[in-house]
């Protein structure tokens, strides 16, 4: 009857079927929303952060100052510990502590309550970005480009790290210290502690070169690293072919091009990517500057001045210029804008007669822009002057020689290649960023302080607002490049459209799921939270990537008749797509059928597509991620260790006890047990 | 197999077997086979066969041995190695470990 009460009470205790939480669980607290730091590769460097394999424990302390932390690394009781850090504190030095103490077994930071301002700068990147494949003294020592950056995003450290901003899991964290730590610290040692563990390891160690080869040695079942790569987008004004229809479509040749170009991607230390500055200011920019072209450039203004207007996102800029690369090394082989094609005509770096690129544009002070080149010619002084003429009354654009060096970008790569290639960059600062969060989880939309309006009334954006100061660079920009097309000025009235810049940093800034992404009427449903620029590994969708694609397609999009079934891409085409899109940004509902020209070009890095490539070169991008399965942290009571040592021994005890009386009744076996005799005898066999 | 129930000459031709199999890079056939044979050879009332299982198993025993010390020395030098091999060492690993050099 005891057993039965007892097997009740066991039963009432378990919990509901199908819950399926494992009991070793149970001890656990699970932090949600962190963003962890991984683990990158190059060809001679691992980068980034691993947790040891099955996760990385330590007791958690809270660090206001630094104070507190110097006090665990040199006064702790405990074993290892894992500093909830804020994310002020985080820098070169105290990192530097942490790693020699070898008493820390991670690090949680955190903000809570502080505005942007007071945290000043939060710059990972290094001082100069991408130093190895940018042009040589493009980078001077007494002006870095990132004067704030740690580089800490390219050191190599030896315990996990994540990051938290969840008001919730902090207070958390906190009240789990305050009640279980918080006190009389010489005797930590002798109770249970809170503590954390965090789950983020990562296969790949050394460098690409080891990664790679061990993922393909026969006997490997597991892929250590994969290449960072996605896809560059590309779109001309005008379309690259003529022809009455698809089957008699012709190349239009010896045509000059105009490239404007952006990247597409940033990077950060942590898993969380909002790119505000760099890169979606220039994304928008170029989106803008297309639709404003579309809008005042005629198909026959293009073919008279026999030149076309190409937009180009290059993907996976910030590891080393991987799209450019990519591209400037398939225009070399004569592949882009696409292999093997008959109809599209092939594009050669000698016919761009000039490179535009939109870097940085979220931070200009007094609506200053700057012009930078590298080697003066004519076509970019010229083409500045229009910049300059074009920009009044609202920009001041400023041009910027390349004595001074030249900031980080796509060119480069052009340039490398032929140290005349016409190209400048349009940027925010003159020789040092004055965005202080280049490249970290901040460069978000109060680091540009951009502000949603939500209207469609072009009257109820402010002509101070971020907004309008897009619209009217993108009109400046848009005018320039009219005229040097022409060779006229621009008279017309169009001007560039604000409630277009409001809903487009929208769609990058806050929410994906926007007016812009509605009016191209494709059944794509997105996260309700800010885009996250990263390249990412090649195959795995990228999100901003497919934004930008169709917003770029619809904004240069030709309408060839109304919205109707005869809209559809069959049979199949390799240059034009159609859609039913809506109208204009006012006009969600009515949709009319477009003609899209939008393609995408593998922006994965050469490196990985040579055969026998020596990495030893450089020559190329060579950077991979590590694969990783787990990115978690947990908070959980970690015993004493006596206590730890009381619970083996007696676990140990039983065994040796329980092992002892199995082996004394087998041994009596024949004492102890009467044999039962067979009441009817043996059978008869 | 119960060595009980066979008889001595049986008994010799299974040694002998194993000794032999044991050249074809088995060492542990060795090893089992001295371990089997060891009361046959040492701990049993002389017959006539025994004298050859126990040469066998004297053998067996020693070729196991020489072989454990080849393994034990190779096994360390490769461990402490294995990172500065590089290329070489992957290509003569079966299970790579994660997360190290």
């Amino acid at each position: 009857m005891t057993i039965l009460k007892l097997l009740i009470f066991c039963l009432i205790l378990l919990p509901p079927e199908g819950s399926g939480e494992r009991v070793k669980n149970l001890m656990y607290e699970n932090i949600k929303s962190t963003s962890g730091c991984y683990r990158r590769l190059n060809s001679t460097h691992q980068i980034g952060c691993s947790s040891k394999n099955g996760g990385s424990t330590g007791i958690i302390h809270v660090c206001k100052t630094h104070k507190d932390l110097t006090f665990i690394l040199e006064e702790g009781k405990g074993k290892t510990y894992i500093p909830l850090l804020p994310a002020k504190l985080f820098n070169v030095d105290t990192l530097n502590e942490m790693i020699e103490s070898k008493r820390v077994s991670g690090v949680m930071l955190y903000i809570h309550n502080v505005t942007l301002e007071s945290l000043g700068h939060f710059t990972h990147e290094r001082q100069c970005p991408n130093p190895y494949t940018s042009l040589n003294g493009s980078c001077k020592n007494d002006s870095e480009w990132n004067p704030y950056g740690t580089g800490l995003l390219y050191a190599d450290i030896p315990f996990p790290i994540f990051y938290t901003d969840d008001e919730q899991e902090i207070i958390k964290m906190t009240a789990c210290f305050e009640q279980y730590n918080n006190f009389s610290f010489e005797r930590q040692a002798e109770r249970s502690l809170c503590s954390l563990e965090m789950k983020s390891f990562m296969p790949a160690t050394t460098n690409t070169v080891t990664c790679q080869r061990r993922s393909h040695v026969i006997s490997s079942t597991v892929t250590f690293c994969d290449p960072l790569g996605d896809k560059n987008l590309w779109v001309s004004l005008y379309p690259l072919v003529d022809g009455p229809n698809k089957n008699e479509m012709k190349p239009v040749v010896d045509n000059k091009y105009i490239v404007i170009a952006a990247k597409l991607d940033t990077t950060s230390m942590f898993d969380k990517m909002p790119g505000a500055n760099s890169p979606a200011t220039g994304i928008v920019t170029l989106l803008m500057v297309a639709k404003y072209l579309k809008d005042i450039l005629t198909i026959n203004m293009l073919r008279e001045a026999k030149t076309n207007v190409l937009f180009i996102l290059f993907n996976g800029e910030s590891y080393d210029y991987i799209g450019s690369q990519r591209i400037l090394y398939d225009m070399l082989k004569g592949d882009f804008p696409m292999k093997n094609s008959d109809v599209l005509p092939k594009i050669h770096p000698d016919n761009v007669s000039l490179f535009i690129e939109l870097s940085q544009l979220g931070n200009s002070k007094e609506n200053q822009l700057f012009v930078h080149y590298w080697n003066e010619s004519k076509e970019i002084r010229s083409f500045y002057k229009k910049l300059e003429k074009n920009g009044q009354p609202h920009l001041y654009f400023q041009n910027v020689s390349g004595t001074n060096g030249l900031p980080p970008a796509s060119l480069h790569t052009f340039l490398k290649s032929d140290p005349s290639f016409p190209g400048l960059i349009i940027a925010d600062h003159e020789s040092s960023y004055s965005n202080h969060f280049y490249n970290s989880l901040f460069d978000n939309s109060t680091n540009i302080a951009y502000r949603y309006y939500d209207t469609l009334l072009p009257e109820y954006i402010p002509k101070n607002s971020f907004q309008q100061f897009i619209a009217n660079m993108s009109e400046a920009i848009g005018k320039s490049v009219f005229e040097e097309i022409t060779k006229k000025k621009y008279t017309g009235n169009a001007s560039s459209d604000v409630v277009l810049a409001d809903e487009l940093l929208y769609c990058y800034l806050e929410n994906p799921n926007c007016r812009v992404l509605t009016a191209t009427q494709q059944d794509v449903i997105l996260d309700d939270r800010p885009l996250n620029f990263y390249i990412g590994i090649n195959g795995v969708s990228n999100f901003a990537r497919t934004v930008t694609t169709l917003a770029l397609g619809w904004l240069t999009g030709d309408v060839i008749g109304k919205s109707n079934g005869n809209c559809t891409n069959i049979p199949k085409n390799h240059v034009f797509q159609y859609y039913n899109m809506s109208s204009s940004i006012y006009e969600l509902d009515s949709t009319v059928c477009y003609r899209l020209s939008i393609h995408t070009t593998d922006a994965v890095s050469p490196a990985f597509i040579i055969p026998d490539y020596d990495w030893a070169s450089g020559e190329f991008s060579s950077w991979t991620e590590s694969r990783w399965y787990e990115m978690s942290a947990r908070l959980f009571l970690k015993p004493s260790a006596a206590h730890e040592q009381i619970t083996i021994v007696l676990g140990l005890l039983s065994l040796v006890f329980s092992s002892s009386v199995v082996y004394f009744v087998k041994s009596k076996s024949h004492l102890l047990f009467t044999p039962i005799a067979s009441a009817e005898g043996l059978p008869n066999c | 197999m119960d060595l009980a129930k066979v008889s001595n000459e049986k008994k010799l031709d299974l040694c002998r077997w194993y000794f032999r199999i044991g050249f074809a890079l088995l060492p542990f056939v060795w090893a089992v086979n001295a371990i089997w044979f060891f009361n046959e050879a040492f701990r049993k009332p002389e017959y006539a066969e025994q004298k050859h299982i126990k040469k066998y198993v004297i053998f067996s025993a020693m070729g196991s041995a020489i072989w454990l010390v080849l393994l034990i020395t190779w096994v360390t030098i490769f461990q402490l190695n294995r990172a500065n091999w590089g290329e070489t060492a992957d290509y003569i690993s079966f299970i790579i470990p994660l997360g190290t050099p």
